[in-house]
C-alpha cells in the first residue's frame, strides 16, 4: 500500500515535521473510510452478536428483544454508525465489546503487545537470515550454496503456513523439545528473571519460525539478484581493479547500495506485521490480536472487530509511513533527487 | 576461532532453551487448614478419600468473557463460573436429582408453590465474610430488577410465570438470617432448579455497582483476583485473555471429605486455552493438558489403545445428552410480506403439501438407516435415541417411546399412497403437478459430522426416490435462514442439554408458541390438534411435583411428536473421556463441564508430580 509521495528533497527538520503532518492528516479520511466499509461489512453478514443466544430454548423472544435494544443493534447500521463516531471523537470512546462488558481496547491490549512480539521474532527470523544466505547465495553465483539455497526456498515457498505450522507443533509435541502452544509455563512467575526470558523465548521459538520463515525465500531471493545488479556496475569493477580484497569490495561497497531496496520492503514488513501472523496464533494458541479478532468476527461483536481493524490499521500506516522515511534517510538518490 | 566460539554461544542458548526451566510445580507446599470449619460443613461422598495438593489442567477453546454469574452466556464462562460460585441448591450429575449446597435443607408448602430454604449456617465466601439471606435476597433482586435493562433478562425470564396468559414473577423473601423463602405464582415441578439457576454473590462487594447501575461489567475479566470474592470451592488467581485462567482454592469453603477435612483437595484448577480440538489433542499428549473434554469419535480406538502406556484412562460416560435430528420448514407467514400473505406457508406451497402431511414425514423417517448413521460417521460409538432425553440420562430416559425406524419398502407404499410417483422414470418421484419430490437441507457447514450425517441422509432418501441435497452454510446464516426469515425446506440440528436434563426446561421448544419450536416458531395459537395436545401436557408435565405424574405426560407428548414425525430422530454420540490416571474420584459426565463438575474431590494420587 503506497502512501502519499515518497519524500523527494533532504529531509531537514522543517521539512521533516510538515511532511510527517500531512501524512497524519491523511490517515483521518482513510481510517474514516476503513471504518465505514468494516461497519457496512459488518451490518451486511448474516445474524448478529445475539444469533447464537436465539437457538437456545432457554431465551425467551422478549429477553432477545430487550438484549438486542440494550446493544443498540435495533438501530438502522447508519444511526449505530453515526453514534460510534459521534463517540470516538467527542469522548474519545471506541465502545465496548458487548461479550465482555469492557471497552475495547481494555480488551485488545495486550493481544496487540503479543502479537508485535510475535512479529517481530518473526521478522528477525526472517532478516538474519535472509540477508547472509542472500549474499553468500550472490557471491557464489551457480556455485553449490546458490543452489541449495534455491532449493530450500522454493521448498519453504511452497510449503503453506498453515502446513510449516502444523509439522513444528508435532514436532514440539513428538519430542518435548518446544511447549504445545501458549506463551508461559503455567508456573512462569516462580522463575527467576532470566528463567521467565528463557520461558518466554522457548515458547516463542516455533510460531517465529513458522511466521519467519514464509517470506525468507522471498527476501533471500531479493537480496541476492539486488546484490547481484550492484556487482555489475562499473564503480564494482573499478574498486575491483584497485586490488581491494573481494570481502571488502562486497561488504564496504557493494552491499550498502544492495541493501537500498531491502530497506523499502523492511517497511512493508513493519506495515504488515499485525496481519501476518494470525494463522500461526491460531495454531500455537499464541494470545494475540489475531485470535481476538477471529472471535470477535465469529460472535460479531462488532465493537471489538472495529476496534481491532483501527488497530490494524494504525500498525500498517504507521509501518509505511517509517518505510518512506527510512528509504528517505538511507538512499542518497532519493534524498538527492 | 570466532565462528567456533560464536557456534558455542548458540549451543548453550539452545540447551538453555530446551532444558525447560526446572518447573516449581506447586507440589511440595502441602495444605495446612488454617480456618475453623463452619457448624454446617458439607460432607461430599466420594470414591476414596484424597490428599492434599496438585492440581488439574483443562483445556477449553476459549477465554472466559466474564467471571459474572448473571452476564454468562456461553460455555467458556460458566465453565470457570459453575467452579467460583454456588446455588442454592445443585443437581447431583450422576441421578439428576437435587441436591442440597448453599442451602442445606428446604421444605416446600402451598402445594409446591412455596419453598423454604434453610441456608447454611457458618458458610462463608473466599474473603472469610458470611454467606447469609441477605446475599442470597441481593443476586435475586438484581435479577428480577426490569428497571435494569442493561443484562440478560433470559434468568428473569425463568423465574417469571405465565399464569393465564399474565406474566408473574417468583417472589422472594429473607425472614431471618439463615432462612429464604421463594414463592411461585403457581405450582411448578421445577422451582428448585429455576432459583438454582443464579449463583450467589457477595451483597457487600456488588452492591454499590448494582446502585450505581454497573453491575453489568462487575467481575469482569480484567477484575483484580483478590477483588472477586466467590461462593464457591474455587476463586481466582489469575486471569490471561487467551492464554490460562488459574483458580486456586475458596480456603473458607464448607466442602468437607468424609472424615472431615476441608474440600477441595487440588491447589488449583487451571483453564489452558487451546482453540482447535487437534492442538488440544496435541497439548494431551505433551502432559500440558490433563484430560480432554472432546475426542472425536474416530480417536476413541487410538486412545483406547494408548491409555496404559501414555498414563490415562478413557473414560466412558455413555450417550451424549445432546440430541441430532432435523425436520420440515412448516413456517407459516406471520407478518405480510411480499408475494405472500399471513397464513401461507413460508415453502412453496407444493413443498408445503408433502411436508405437512404425516405419511411423507413418516415415509421419511423410515427410510432414514440410523445403523448405517452410527457405523459410519461415529464409528459404531454412537446411541438411536428418539426423544430429547437420550438414555444418558436415568432419571428421564423412557425407553418405551418409539417411532418409526428403518423400513425402506414401507416408506415407498407410504409415498405411492400419497401420488408421489416416479412419473419419468429418472428415479425421483414426482407429485401429480409433474415437481419433482425434490428439497434442500441445510446445516451449519464447518461441522464434519453433520456434513457426514447429511450425506448419509441423502443416499438413504435416494433409494425411496426422494432427491435431497444437503447443504453446508455458516452458524450465522443458518441461524438467520431458520430462525428469523424461515427460509429453508429442512434443517439439521442438535440440541443441546439444559441443566438439569429435564424436558420441563424446554418449553421453547415443546411449545406450539415457542422460538424452538423449529417446525412451527412462535403459532399465536396451536395450529394443528396435536400440537395443541403437546401444549395442555406439557403444562401438565411441570404443573405438578408428582414425578410420575410428570414422566406420563412427558411420555405422551413425546410419542405424540414421534407418531406425527414433527422431528426426524438421528442417533447421538456416546462420549469418552480421557483424563491422567494420576487423578482420581474422577467420574466424567456427559454435561458441562465433564470432567470438573466435581473438581472439590478431585486429588492428585502424587501430589508434587511434574505434569
Amino acid at each position: 500500500m503506497e502512501l502519499g509521495r515518497p519524500l523527494r528533497q533532504a529531509p531537514g527538520v522543517e521539512e521533516l515535521r510538515t511532511y510527517l503532518l500531512r501524512r497524519l492528516l491523511q490517515t483521518i479520511p482513510l481510517l474514516l473510510g476503513i471504518s465505514a466499509l468494516t461497519f457496512l461489512l459488518l451490518q451486511l453478514a448474516p445474524g448478529d452478536f445475539l444469533a447464537t443466544m436465539a437457538d437456545n430454548p432457554q431465551v425467551s423472544p422478549a429477553a432477545l428483544e430487550a438484549m438486542r435494544h440494550r446493544f443498540g443493534l435495533d438501530q438502522p447500521w447508519w444511526t449505530q454508525y453515526l453514534l460510534y463516531l459521534k463517540n470516538v471523537f467527542l469522548h474519545l470512546d471506541f465502545g465496548e465489546s458487548f461479550s465482555r462488558h469492557l471497552p475495547v481496547f481494555t480488551v485488545l491490549k495486550t493481544g496487540l503487545a503479543n502479537t508485535l512480539l510475535l512479529a517481530s521474532a518473526a521478522a528477525l527470523v526472517t532478516w538474519t537470515l535472509a540477508i547472509p544466505l542472500g549474499v553468500v547465495a550472490a557471491v557464489r553465483q551457480y556455485g553449490w550454496p546458490d543452489r541449495a539455497l534455491s532449493f530450500v526456498a522454493f521448498l519453504s515457498l511452497s510449503v503453506p503456513e498453515v502446513l510449516s505450522g502444523l509439522l513444528l507443533l508435532w514436532l514440539a509435541a513428538s519430542t518435548g523439545w518446544f511447549p504445545v502452544g501458549g506463551m508461559r509455563h503455567l508456573d512462569h512467575d516462580l522463575f527467576s528473571p532470566a528463567g521467565r526470558v528463557a520461558d518466554t523465548l522457548r515458547h516463542l521459538v516455533l510460531p517465529a519460525l513458522t511466521v519467519g520463515l514464509i517470506p525468507l525465500a522471498g527476501r533471500m531471493r531479493q537480496m541476492r539478484s539486488s546484490l547481484l545488479d550492484v556487482l555489475r556496475l562499473d564503480y564494482i569493477t573499478t574498486a575491483r581493479a584497485k586490488g581491494l580484497p573481494e570481502s571488502q569490495v562486497i561488504l564496504n561497497h557493494a552491499l550498502r547500495n544492495a541493501l537500498n531496496p531491502m530497506i523499502t520492503l523492511f517497511g512493508f514488513t513493519l506495515g504488515s506485521l499485525v496481519s501476518g501472523s494470525f494463522v500461526a496464533e491460531t495454531i500455537f494458541s499464541w494470545p494475540g490480536l489475531g485470535s481476538l479478532t477471529l472471535e470477535a468476527l465469529n460472535t460479531q461483536d462488532q465493537y471489538l472487530v472495529m476496534g481491532s481493524v483501527l488497530m490494524a490499521s494504525v500498525v500498517l500506516i504507521a509501518g509505511n509511513l517509517v518505510a518512506d522515511v527510512l528509504l528517505a534517510l538511507a538512499d542518497p538518490r532519493i534524498r538527492h533527487g | 576461532m570466532r565462528g567456533r566460539a560464536a557456534a558455542a554461544c548458540v549451543a548453550l542458548v539452545a540447551m538453555w532453551l530446551l532444558s525447560g526451566c526446572g518447573g516449581a510445580g506447586t507440589g511440595g507446599s502441602a495444605f495446612v487448614d488454617h480456618e475453623p470449619l463452619p457448624p454446617d460443613t458439607m460432607t461430599t461422598s466420594m470414591d476414596e478419600l484424597g490428599r492434599y495438593g496438585g492440581r488439574f489442567v483443562a483445556g477449553t477453546t476459549a477465554s472466559p468473557k466474564t467471571f459474572n454469574p448473571v452476564m454468562a452466556n456461553e460455555t467458556s464462562s460458566s465453565d470457570v463460573i459453575s467452579l467460583m460460585f454456588q446455588s442454592l441448591t445443585d443437581i447431583d450429575y450422576m441421578t439428576q436429582e437435587d441436591i442440597p449446597v448453599i442451602a442445606k435443607s428446604w421444605e416446600f408448602s402451598d402445594g409446591g408453590r412455596t419453598v423454604t430454604y434453610h441456608l447454611r449456617r457458618g458458610a462463608r465466601f473466599s474473603d472469610g465474610h458470611p454467606i447469609t439471606s441477605e446475599d442470597v435476597k441481593f443476586c435475586y433482586d438484581v435479577v428480577m430488577d426490569a428497571s435494569d435493562p442493561s443484562f440478560h433478562s433470559s434468568m428473569r425470564d425463568a423465574l417469571t410465570m405465565d399464569v393465564g396468559g399474565k406474566q408473574l414473577p417468583f417472589t422472594f423473601s429473607a425472614p431471618d438470617s439463615y432462612t429464604f423463602v421463594v414463592t411461585a405464582p403457581a405450582t411448578d415441578a421445577l422451582i428448585l432448579p429455576h432459583v438454582a439457576n443464579l449463583r450467589i454473590m457477595p451483597k457487600h462487594v456488588l452492591e454499590p455497582a448494582w446502585k450505581a447501575g454497573r453491575f453489568a461489567s462487575s467481575y469482569n475479566t480484567a477484575t483484580p483476583p483478590e477483588s472477586l470474592v466467590t461462593s464457591g470451592p474455587w476463586r481466582l488467581k489469575e486471569h490471561l485473555e487467551n492464554q490460562q485462567t488459574v483458580l486456586e482454592r475458596n480456603p473458607y469453603w464448607f466442602g468437607v471429605d468424609a472424615k472431615g477435612r476441608r474440600l477441595p483437595y487440588l491447589d488449583q484448577v487451571v483453564f489452558r486455552v487451546a482453540k482447535d480440538q487437534d492442538v488440544a489433542a496435541q497439548m494431551f499428549h505433551a502432559g500440558e493438558l490433563d484430560g480432554l473434554d472432546n475426542v472425536k469419535a474416530e480417536d476413541y480406538k487410538k486412545y483406547t489403545a494408548e491409555q496404559q502406556a501414555k498414563g490415562f484412562v478413557l473414560h466412558d460416560t455413555g450417550p451424549s445428552f445432546y440430541t441430532n435430528f432435523f425436520w420440515f420448514n412448516l413456517n407459516l407467514v406471520r407478518k405480510p410480506e411480499k408475494g405472500k400473505k399471513v397464513g401461507d406457508p413460508k415453502v412453496e406451497a407444493y413443498k408445503y403439501a408433502w411436508f405437512s402431511n404425516r405419511d411423507f414425514r413418516r415415509a421419511v423417517s423410515m427410510a432414514v438407516d440410523r445403523d448405517a448413521i452410527v457405523r459410519g460417521p461415529f464409528y459404531g460409538y454412537a446411541t438411536k435415541c428418539w426423544t430429547i432425553i437420550t438414555s444418558g440420562n436415568p432419571r428421564w430416559y423412557d425407553s418405551t417411546i418409539t417411532a418409526p425406524d428403518l423400513d425402506p419398502e414401507g416408506a415407498k407404499k407410504l409415498l405411492d399412497g400419497l401420488g408421489l410417483k416416479d412419473r419419468n422414470g429418472d428415479g425421483v418421484r414426482e407429485d401429480a403437478a409433474g415437481h419433482p419430490v425434490a428439497f434442500s437441507l441445510v446445516y451449519n457447514g464447518d461441522n464434519k459430522l453433520r456434513q457426514a450425517i447429511a450425506t448419509l441422509v441423502q443416499d438413504d432418501l435416494a433409494k425411496v426416490g426422494i432427491k435431497l441435497t444437503p447443504s453446508g452454510l455458516d452458524f450465522n446464516t443458518l441461524v438467520t435462514r431458520t430462525r428469523h426469515e424461515y427460509d429453508y425446506d429442512a434443517c439439521l440440528l442438535g440440541l443441546g442439554s439444559s441443566v438439569p436434563n429435564d424436558p420441563g426446561m424446554g418449553p421453547n421448544f415443546w411449545k406450539s408458541s415457542g422460538l424452538t419450536h423449529y417446525w412451527n416458531a412462535g403459532q399465536p395459537h396451536p395450529e394443528t390438534r396435536a400440537e395443541a395436545r403437546i401444549d395442555s401436557l406439557f403444562q401438565a408435565s411441570i404443573a405438578t411435583t408428582d414425578l410420575a405424574a410428570r414422566k406420563a405426560a412427558y411420555h405422551q407428548m413425546s410419542q405424540i411428536l414421534n407418531d406425527e414425525c414433527f422431528v426426524i430422530w438421528l442417533p447421538t454420540i456416546d462420549i469418552r473421556i480421557p483424563v491422567r490416571n494420576r487423578f482420581g474420584n474422577v467420574h466424567p459426565s456427559p454435561m458441562p463441564h465433564r470432567i470438573l463438575w466435581n473438581s472439590a474431590v478431585l486429588f492428585d494420587k502424587r501430589p508434587g508430580s511434574k505434569n
